[in-house]
This record gives C-alpha cells, sequence and structure tokens, in this order.
C-alpha cells in the first residue's frame, strides 16, 4: 500500500515536472520566437504594380483591412513592375522603385543584406518581378503634397 | 523630399530594455518656409525580438493595420538662425504636432541642422508619452516590461 502511494507521487511529480519544462520551453520560444522569415514563405498574392496601386489609391481603408496583418504579420507580394529608380536607405539596404510612367504612385521595394547582391543586377527600365512583405500601402499626403508609394519590405529578386 | 531616414524608439525599464528602428520613413523639408513633415510606416519598426514586435503592432498597442502610418508636422521657428547655404552646425527650435494613431499632440522640440557637403542632416531627440497618445496597457506582461515613454531619435538627410 504505502509502495503503491509513493508510486502516484512519483508519476505525480514527474507529470509536474513534464509540465513545467514543456510549458518553460513554449514561453522561452514564443519569447524568443524567430523573426518571419519572408523569403521562405509562399506569396499571398502576385500582382502588378499598377494594380496594386490603383487599388490602394481606390480605396485605402479597405486595401489596408485586406493586406496588412493585425500584429505586423502582414501580406507577402510578388509584385511586377517596371524599375523606375533606385537607391541605398542609411541601413545600407538597396531601394527599388517600381512605378509605371501613367501611375501616380509605385511600390517601393527594399532589399535585405542577405539580397542586396541581387538588386545590383536590376537595371532602371526593365521588367521584374520582386518578392517582399507590405508594410503600408500607397495614398496622397495633403502635408506631403505627394503620392505615398506601396512599401514592401525584407524583399528579393523573383528569377523568372 | 528624403528616403534616407533612421528612426529609433527606445524603452527602458528594470524587466527589460526595449529597442527598435526605422529607416523607412518619407520626408520633406521647405528651406522658405522651414515646414517639415516626416511620415513613418509603423509596420517598419524592426525589434530585436518578434514578440516585441507583435505587441507593438497590436490593437493592445499602436495598431498598426488600421493606423498603419504616425506623423510628425512642424516648422522651425529660428528660421533666420539657419543658413542653409552655409556649412555649419546650427540648432533648431522644432514646433508642431504628432499623430499616433488618432492622437494628434502639439510638440515643440530642439534639433540640429548640419549643413555639410551640400547635404542637409536634420537630428531631434523627443519623449513620447504613451499616455498622451491613449495608449495604455492593460495589466499583463507588457506593461510591465515596457516604460511609460518612449525616447525617439529621428535623422533625416536631404
Amino acid at each position: 500500500m504505502a509502495n503503491r502511494k509513493y508510486n502516484i507521487k512519483k508519476i505525480i511529480l514527474l507529470v509536474l515536472l513534464l509540465g513545467i519544462t514543456v510549458g518553460g520551453g513554449i514561453a522561452y520560444y514564443i519569447f524568443n520566437m524567430p523573426h518571419i522569415d519572408v523569403q521562405a514563405q509562399k506569396a499571398d498574392y502576385t500582382v502588378s504594380t499598377t494594380a496594386l496601386v490603383s487599388e490602394y489609391l481606390q480605396d485605402e481603408k479597405l486595401a489596408n483591412e485586406k493586406y496588412l496583418g493585425n500584429e505586423g504579420d502582414s501580406k507577402i507580394f510578388v509584385v511586377t513592375g517596371t524599375v523606375k529608380s533606385m537607391d541605398i536607405n542609411l541601413n545600407n539596404q538597396k531601394t527599388v522603385l517600381l512605378q509605371e510612367d501613367a501611375d501616380k504612385a509605385g511600390v517601393m521595394c527594399v532589399f535585405m543584406a542577405e539580397t542586396n547582391a541581387h538588386a545590383a543586377e536590376i537595371k532602371i527600365g526593365e521588367h521584374v518581378s520582386i518578392k517582399g512583405i507590405i508594410r503600408s500601402g500607397a495614398n496622397y499626403d495633403e502635408d506631403l503634397e505627394l503620392y505615398e508609394n506601396v512599401l514592401l519590405e525584407k524583399c528579393d529578386l523573383v528569377k523568372e | 523630399m528624403s528616403r534616407k531616414s533612421r528612426i529609433d524608439i527606445f524603452s527602458h525599464t528594470a524587466a527589460e530594455d526595449i529597442s527598435a528602428v526605422n529607416y523607412a520613413a518619407t520626408a520633406i523639408l521647405n528651406k522658405e518656409s522651414g515646414e517639415v513633415v516626416v511620415s513613418v510606416p509603423m509596420q517598419s519598426f524592426e525589434f530585436q525580438k518578434a514578440l516585441m514586435q507583435k505587441y507593438f503592432n497590436s490593437d493592445k498597442f499602436l495598431n498598426t493595420k488600421p493606423f498603419p502610418k504616425a506623423k510628425f508636422k512642424g516648422k522651425i521657428s529660428n528660421l533666420k538662425d539657419i543658413n542653409f547655404q552655409k556649412e555649419g552646425v546650427y540648432h533648431a527650435m522644432i514646433d508642431g504636432e504628432m499623430t499616433l494613431k488618432e492622437t494628434t499632440k502639439a510638440i515643440s522640440e530642439m534639433g540640429t541642422i548640419t549643413v555639410k557637403d551640400g547635404q542637409i542632416i536634420i537630428e531631434t531627440k523627443l519623449k513620447i508619452v504613451l499616455a498622451d497618445y491613449k495608449i495604455a496597457f492593460e495589466k499583463g506582461k507588457p506593461s510591465t516590461n515596457i516604460a511609460k515613454a518612449f525616447d525617439v531619435t529621428m535623422k533625416i538627410e536631404y
């Protein structure tokens, strides 16, 4: 009898220990969870720059609702368009603006340290496809007095 | 118009230091009127911890899905002290308003303007008190780990 009691105690203790280990492990993982690897994910949408920009200029609210995530986990796009300009930001990331001549705004694509070399292959006037995560949409800003572009980050060139 | 910017946010509590960086703002500077406008895509703030980034964007905090951009709109009030044609470091008083989520607050900050090699660099530091923008935490982990105010450092190259 005493032996059985001892065994039950042992089992409870083991279960508790297992619970703490698994629970602690999950908590540790959540606390230190990695950032989303955009390039490893499947694209949610494949569109032309013209289509994405005009969707935003028609109804920004609706487009935000559709494309932006609640916790920054926004949609991943492959956007195709003409390279209008290229630059480099203060984080040494290459930026490529895809915009058609007839459009009021374009899609600004920000590359990463890992993909910067691919952006170097791109030339102005070229027609390319770029994959990235959307951070904000296009709109006319009355204070800036200009059209803001759609912003994609963590970008890479999609090879056809 | 400039797209070369760096905005750092930093908060300190006994539990944890939290910092994030954003390189994606669009800014204008009107040298004649002294007007400065900075539009900041909020989902571009990159935190070291993905979990913190999630909290930051969530509806409990900055709610960046319906409010994806923050905006600073202001004017350099001592424009006469600054010569954009002459190299040097100038102190600037910038008065304006900041819009975060749905709330707009007046702010007034000191900054420096550096004119060098044909480039104009504006740098400023400001404090954002979260409660001013109706950003309040319920009890729980983020509320104890995040300070009641954020230090914001802004650098824009024109």
